[in-house]
């Protein structure tokens, strides 16, 4: 009896340590590497669209693009931007994912969480001022703002998109830096 | 009169050897039976079991057991003797198949590290290598990472990443160039990264092994610093049960650590041990000594089993062993870009602020890792052992990134930004054997495969991988010599297959490696007092896929790395030199090593910076030069009186890139400690109980290269720590009790090797109490 019952311990044992022991199955074998499709987001395009809110001058165009995100090839676009004197753009940001076919628009991305993100410009050596001019309700965001040229000046543009989840305060120091591209910028 | 009476009873008993071995010619006899701890029934291993008249010995094997055949009937003086342990030595009639258990009695508990020089005292079929063996006496399973926990051997320190992540560092050596050995299996998993943690549960070993110096031979490639070996607790030799619970609260992170094993032998079938043994842990964010550090709370959740059969001369043995943790990464930690960085660095507090919270959010890690291992041996005494081991490792790792994607249906299925599985199958046949009486060796032959997959982001590409390897080791020792040496040769081929895709196709090349590998060493015990040791040695490892393929920016370092496809396998070879001087209890060790790199791989900075749409980035390649690391490690153990003992150590590194004539990157820093124990006086003291301040002085870090570094390493630091053990209750079911304290000052500071040094400073004062409750129930109480 006693016998009996040490075997059906002994059965059982070995039914829990093969219970145990029962491995993980890869689903995937390494000969098939994922395509890209399930990568993370990436930002790979930043081009800034200029119009004169006068009429006057021609709609400008700028854009940094590396497709391939960071590392990798270099930038395979980096635009220099040349504005007119004396003269007010409304300027509107488009941030896209190229690295898929068809391109995502990160910055729709951006708008739906306006009240996470803001974008920051800061001139340098040039003359011009840069004002947001959309709002998230409390503050701005910067996809849509508006630039003033006063004299023809050559200097740089830094323009900077925070991420700033619970902490956006209206002003550039909280959060992580998600986007920061140092335009080339001659007022002509 | 006692001498006498000694001087005529060894008069008889030779005189009956004589007579009884002129008597009759039976060699037939033999002597068999097993070494088993004292306190708590388990089996010791490796302790020599030797017969003084016939210089014939031979060493227990992992269940405990010896024998030694083809004797010739008499009396003898047989001499046991294990590492840790008082030598038992006693005459023995041997008549027929004589049977003989020895249970060796532990030295007076010490809490500190044993340490050997050599490997003579265990008798092991090891080269001779300077080695270092920890013995965890329970009181020290502190519940605080292995690597933390390894740092009580001298030249051994950590690269941390915030206070959860401590890899193991041996002479400024960590990662590939660090095998780690868990239950005798190679422990594969995701140990390239630095931020990568060795994926064990310290509470399944008994004791730790350091053996230093460059060792390929035995355990193939990667052992360039050395070997750390984990081993569990041998399972129960003898019928019964036993098993403990330890309890352990931390006042840093507010941590609780629960873990409890039950061991057992089941009486009506001899022969069948069994263990079952489990761990949680859990902990919130942990607090310097102004601030608490955001998001760095940790969950851990470990089981593992055991079971052994031993028949007459076989035994089989199955192990399994699952670590799932947790860990959220210091927010503050997670920077997007340069400036980013820069303003974390210039800030006087972490630029995110925190209070005290148990809850892990984003950026966090996930790593599960399962060792599954069936090890049979067939124990043929003299002849040797053949043992044939399958161990299978799956590790998992899950990296989420500080935010949510963007897009709302990808945020929907909050998936990891990474995800890399590694499986891997490892199989080894071993044979060991005694040529002659003087000379033991082992010889095998050890085959891998492994498959590593990812989702996500493309950090590290698909690969396989296969690895066979042929070795042989020798040993010559006796006990007549006081020369012992050992020499061994080892070759290994390695293919690495690698699947990416390039458009629509897959490409896969690959990259193969025959490289071999050799050891020799010497031993030379100058007096009983002292000893030296001396070693040479190689050891090599193939580049690993990292190093090959990274290409992009890794997120936290803020740096772009680049992989190179041309890297060739990186050679070591090293010296190292030791001397043990041991009197009474004073105890003086000193090591050396000096290590030459043939393609020493490294991450050197590169110009021009790499532009991103975040900004400019440092640029680091992968490259290989030439380098050697040396250094020196010092301990000196001196018992003022009694009560008191000072013990200090001093660990020095130079590592030097040849090829450009500067210092490498992150190697630890130059540092001593000293420490004053005081064992309690009288009843109070039982003997064991005790208490002991622990000074530490780790200096800055001046020998950098120029331009490397975002900062200037931090300045040196002095911190104090406090430790008090003590013993409650009867001898075998002991019930103890620790009290640690470190950083007892709270002192603010930073450590080179800690990651998160740019960002925050280190932890500040721990207050731990832990709490070891062991029960047994012996076998007349179970119910029949």
């Amino acid at each position: 009896m006693k016998t009996t019952n040490l075997l059906n311990q002994t059965i059982f044992l070995f039914l829990l340590i093969g219970l145990l022991a029962a491995c993980k199955k890869d689903d995937d074998g390494a000969s098939t590497p994922p395509d890209n499709s399930n990568e993370g987001e990436l930002i790979t395009t930043l081009s800034l669209t200029f119009v004169d809110t006068g009429g006057t001058h021609p709609n400008v165009t700028a854009t940094f693009r590396d497709s391939d995100g960071g590392g990798g090839n270099t930038p395979t676009q980096f635009d220099t931007i040349r504005l007119a004197d004396s003269t007010t753009y409304s300027v509107t940001i488009l941030l896209l994912n190229e690295s898929r076919t068809p391109a995502d628009t990160i910055s729709n991305e951006v708008l739906d969480e306006g009240d996470e993100h803001l974008f920051c410009f800061s001139p340098s050596g040039i003359n011009l001022t840069v004002v947001n001019s959309d709002s998230d309700g409390t503050f701005g965001i910067g996809l849509q703002s508006t630039w003033t040229t006063t004299n023809a000046s050559n200097g740089t543009v830094q323009i900077e998109l925070k991420h700033q989840p619970g902490i956006k305060d209206g002003t550039c120091a909280p959060g992580e830096t998600d986007v920061q591209v140092n335009f080339v910028t001659e007022i002509l | 009169m006692r001498l006498l009476n000694r001087c005529i009873s060894t008069l008889v008993i030779t005189l009956l050897f004589t007579v009884s071995v002129a008597a009759q010619t039976n060699c037939n006899a033999s002597l068999s039976g097993r070494v088993i701890d004292e306190h708590d029934g388990s089996a010791l291993f490796y302790a020599t079991v030797y017969i003084k008249e016939l210089e014939r010995g031979v060493a227990s094997d992992s269940n405990g057991n010896y024998r030694i055949e083809d004797l010739c009937e008499g009396t003898y003086t047989v001499q046991c003797s294990h590492v840790g342990c008082e030598t038992i030595t006693t005459q023995l009639e041997i008549k027929g198949a004589t049977a003989h258990n020895f249970t060796p009695e532990h030295h007076a508990k010490e809490l500190s590290a044993a340490t050997v020089v050599g490997t003579k005292d265990r008798d092991e079929v090891r080269l001779v290598c300077p080695t270092e063996i920890i013995r965890l006496e329970e009181v020290q399973l502190t519940g605080t990472p292995l690597g933390e926990q390894l740092k009580q051997v001298n030249g051994m320190t950590t690269l941390s990443t915030g206070n959860s992540i401590a890899k193991p560092v041996l002479h400024g050596m960590h990662s590939n160039r660090l095998l780690i050995l868990n239950n005798g299996v190679r422990l594969e998993g995701q140990q390239w990264g630095t931020e990568h943690g060795p994926e064990i549960d310290p509470f399944t070993a008994a004791e730790f092994r350091v053996i230093t110096g460059a060792n390929s031979v035995r355990y193939g490639p990667d052992a360039i610093a050395g070997v750390i070996q984990i081993n569990p607790r041998p399972l129960r030799a003898t019928p019964g049960w036993d098993g403990a619970v330890e309890l352990a609260g931390f006042s840093n992170g507010r941590q609780g650590v629960v873990s409890a094993r039950l061991d057992g032998q089941v009486k009506q079938l001899p022969g069948l041990s069994w263990r079952g043994q489990g761990t949680y842990k859990r902990g919130g964010n942990v607090e310097t000594p102004n601030y608490f550090l955001k998001n760095t709370g940790s969950e851990e959740l470990d089981f593992s089993w055991a079971a052994r059969y031993q028949a007459n001369q076989w035994n089989v043995e199955a192990y399994y062993s699952q670590f799932n943790t947790k860990l959220g990464v210091f927010s503050a930690a997670h920077i997007g870009n340069l400036s980013d960085l820069q303003r974390a660095f210039e800030a006087d507090e972490p630029l995110e602020s925190s209070e005290f919270s148990y809850d892990i959010a984003r950026p966090w890690q996930e790593v599960e890792h399962e060792l599954f291992k069936v090890k049979s041996t067939l124990q043929q005494g003299e002849n040797g052992n053949l043992s044939i081991t399958y161990a299978r490792q799956y590790n998992r790792r899950l990296e989420y990134d500080k935010d949510e994607p963007l897009n709302d249906s990808l945020a929907a299925l909050n998936l990891p930004e990474l995800e890399l599985k590694l499986t891997t199958h490892t199989g080894d046949v071993v044979w060991e054997h005694q040529w002659q009486k003087h000379l033991r060796g082992e010889m095998g032959f050890s085959a891998l495969y492994q498959e590593n997959t990812y989702d996500g982001r493309l950090f590290i590409p698909n690969f396989e991988k296969y690895g066979a390897g042929l070795f042989l080791l020798e040993r010559w020792q006796s006990d007549s010599s006081r020369w012992s040496f050992g020499a061994g040769a080892r070759l290994d081929y390695i293919t690495q297959e690698v699947y990416l895709r390039k458009g629509n196709n897959i490409v896969s090349p690959d990259y193969s490696y025959v490289q071999p590998s050799g050891n020799l060493g010497a031993e030379y015990t100058v007096n009983e007092r002292i000893q030296v040791v001396a070693n040479l040695g190689t050891a090599w490892r193939p580049p690993n896929v990292s190093e090959l393929y990274s290409n992009g920016l890794h997120h936290g370092a803020a740096s772009v790395e680049f992989g190179d496809t041309s890297l060739v396998a990186e050679t070591a070879y090293s010296l190292s030199l030791g001397a043990g001087y041991t009197h009474k209890k004073v105890y003086v060790r000193l090591d050396g090593y000096y290590t030459y790199f043939d393609n020493f791989i490294f991450l050197k900075p590169t110009l021009p910076p790499t532009l991103t749409i975040r900004g400019a980035f440092p640029t680091f390649r992968y490259e290989q030069v030439q380098a050697v690391l040396r250094g020196v490690d010092a301990t000196v153990r001196l018992p003022l009186n009694n009560q008191f003992t000072l013990e200090s150590k001093a660990s020095l590194l130079r590592a030097w890139n040849q090829s450009t004539s500067e210092y490498l990157i992150l190697m630890p820093a130059d540092r001593v400690e000293s420490s004053l124990k005081f064992v309690l006086p009288g009843k109070l003291g039982n003997g064991f109980n005790f208490i002991s301040l622990t000074g530490e002085r780790v200096f800055k870090q001046s020998r950098v290269p120029a331009n490397s570094d975002f900062v200037a390493p931090p300045k040196g630091y002095n911190l104090v720590h406090f430790y008090a053990g003590f013993y409650f209750g009867a001898e075998e079911a002991r019930m103890q009790c620790g009290l640690t304290v470190t950083n007892l000052f709270n002192t603010t500071y930073r450590d080179y090797l800690n990651r998160f040094r740019y960002y925050a400073d280190d932890m500040g004062r721990n207050i731990s109490l832990k709490l070891l409750i062991p029960f047994t129930f012996l076998t007349n109480h179970e119910n029949d």
